[in-house]
């Protein structure tokens, strides 16, 4: 079930007024690797989206083409009706104060206390009286469970807890769109259930939208209402995770039941395994 | 040979992106210096990172090259009978060489190889990107108060250690081998003039200029790995004493 999007311009068609951000066609290539070839994707307006796939398939990419920290090489990139590749400095500054970002390693600024590195973004983007910022960030702080940690250094957190500060990093300009980066990897399963949970809940009671980038299956089935597969640069499959489920292509079949070898290989391409170890010269 | 200069044409290729680079980073640097200005409370903190906390590398290092001065100084002297001079040359040599060029060098390991680690460190956890995200331009935010505190901190870390070296030459000159202290001070009093000082300071605010922007450009643009940190922290000294001597050269030629 591939979404299929109308073009957007630089203020808002219809077609997109139902997505907080669409990919319409993107080529992407690092140093002549091609990573996307006419991706399509369409984030929908309050809701969670996963972003699936198997390594290296530009998963976080996508991301970074979402935040304007890359440009595409071919297609646009539209975030709430404009074309990211578009906007000024000054425009692209204003957009991304609407988005958070989670980061894989939370990211925190490693020379300030939990308490400061929630406050970071409000000190730098807006001039609040010290009173109206503390009462923001305790209470981001407490949406997240971590009020009581407020004066910890990042190095005293463990990884759960250095995920739950970047996340109420994440939502204390009260962002539009959130985007995850594989928010589960290296978690425990307690802490992984937080921030299932909390990823969820945030969306819901904030009204906001989410994109999860993850490989973690079972858990992002639980929380997402659409997901998409990339592979070879494409996207291959999307749909609710049930759909997904019972998708027919060899790709998503092999992705979904975590199997080791199948259209993805186990082997990196190599030369016949016999003939290279019976090859001498190569040994000497 | 085809290889061979297949290579040289490669590495110079290489050099000159990478000088390209600087020159693009330092023009963004200079531009943005005003606004970095406006917030004062973060260059001071960069002052004291890069500065108070070298004190004491600083002012040991310049006490025991003073003292060295004075040992080297008044045999060399006492041959020729003008043990008298000690102080002259002492000071004169601290202001106008020594003590910018070896407060430049001590300066590059000990602050540089901080700020060169500690940016691409901040590169290497998304801190940088992190910041860009959140709508912080990272080099307004970051980078130039770091440079503007290396800057800042250097002439002062300069005027610091030749004063400390000093005592040191006067400590083996004057309390160790006995010569006069008031043809000591006198004649250096007399000798040393306000030329020679800013000659110094001049030095200093040049070296502390160019090793702060080696030290932020080569953090900035380290590659996000644990071999790029290290590679850009060996760059940084490595860099930074090349570039302080050649421009010794040019700043004592245009001096003179």
């Amino acid at each position: 079930m591939n979404q299929t999007l109308q073009t957007a311009g630089a203020t808002a068609p219809a077609a997109d007024a139902d997505n907080v951000a669409a990919l319409h066609g993107v080529d992407f290539a690092i140093d002549d690797k091609p990573i996307f070839r006419g991706l399509d994707i369409a984030i929908r307006r309050g809701e969670v989206t996963a972003i699936m796939g198997p390594s290296g398939t530009g998963k976080t990419t996508l991301l970074r083409l979402i935040t304007g920290q890359l440009r595409a090489d071919a297609g646009r990139v539209v975030v709430e009706g404009r074309d990211v590749a578009g906007l000024s400095r000054r425009e692209l500054y204003a957009m991304r104060r609407r988005i958070g970002m989670l980061f894989q390693n939370g990211a925190l600024l490693t020379d300030l206390d939990v308490f400061e590195n929630v406050a970071f973004p409000l000190r730098e983007n807006a001039r609040l009286p010290e009173r109206l910022l503390r009462s923001i960030v305790l209470t981001k702080l407490q949406a997240v469970g971590l009020r009581g940690a407020a004066r910890l250094k990042p190095q005293q957190l463990s990884g759960g807890m250095g995920r739950r500060v970047a996340l109420a990093r994440a939502i204390v300009m009260d962002p539009q769109l959130l985007l995850y980066d594989e928010p589960f990897a290296g978690l425990d399963p307690i802490s992984m259930g937080v921030v299932m949970r909390l990823i969820r809940s945030l969306n819901d009671a904030l009204g906001i939208s989410s994109v999860v980038v993850t490989h973690d299956v079972r858990e992002i089935s639980q929380i997402a209402d659409l997901s998409y597969i990339l592979s070879g640069g494409q996207v291959v499959a999307s749909g609710s995770p049930a759909e997904l489920r019972e998708h027919p292509s060899p790709v998503v079949h092999q992705f979904m039941d975590g199997l080791a070898d199948g259209p993805v290989p186990f082997h990196y391409p190599a030369p016949d395994y016999v003939a290279q170890l019976l090859d001498r010269s190569e040994a000497a | 040979m085809t290889s061979l200069l297949a290579e040289m044409f490669g590495n110079t290729r290489r050099f000159l992106e990478r000088l390209g680079a600087l020159a693009w980073f330092s023009l963004q640097v200079l531009r943005q210096t005003p606004a970095a200005l406006l917030r004062p409370r973060l260059v001071v903190e960069q002052v004291y990172h890069s500065g108070a906390l070298s004190l004491v590398i600083i002012m040991t290092c310049g006490l025991f090259i003073g003292m060295v001065i004075g040992l080297q100084g008044y045999d060399l002297l006492q041959r020729i009978g003008s043990e008298e001079a000690l102080g002259v040359g002492a000071a004169l040599s601290l202001l106008k060489e020594l003590g910018p060029v070896v407060t430049a060098l001590l300066f590059a390991g000990r602050a540089g190889t901080a700020l060169a680690s500690e940016l691409g460190l901040m590169r290497a956890t998304d801190q940088l990107a992190a910041m860009e995200i959140m709508a912080v331009d990272p080099m307004r935010r970051v980078v130039l108060p770091r440079f503007l505190g290396g800057l800042i901190a250097m002439p002062l870390l300069t005027a610091i250690f030749i004063v400390v070296a000093i005592f040191g030459v006067q400590l083996v000159g004057v309390q160790f081998f006995g010569i006069d202290q008031g043809q000591f001070w006198s004649q250096m009093r007399s000798a040393v003039e306000p030329g020679d000082v800013y000659e110094g300071l001049i030095k200093g605010l040049v070296f502390g200029m160019s090793c702060s922007l080696i030290a932020v450009f080569e953090g900035y643009t380290a590659d996000p790995t644990a071999e790029g940190v290290a590679r850009a922290t060996t760059r940084t000294v490595v860099i930074s004493a090349v570039v302080t001597l050649v421009l010794d050269y040019i700043l004592t030629a245009l001096m003179l």
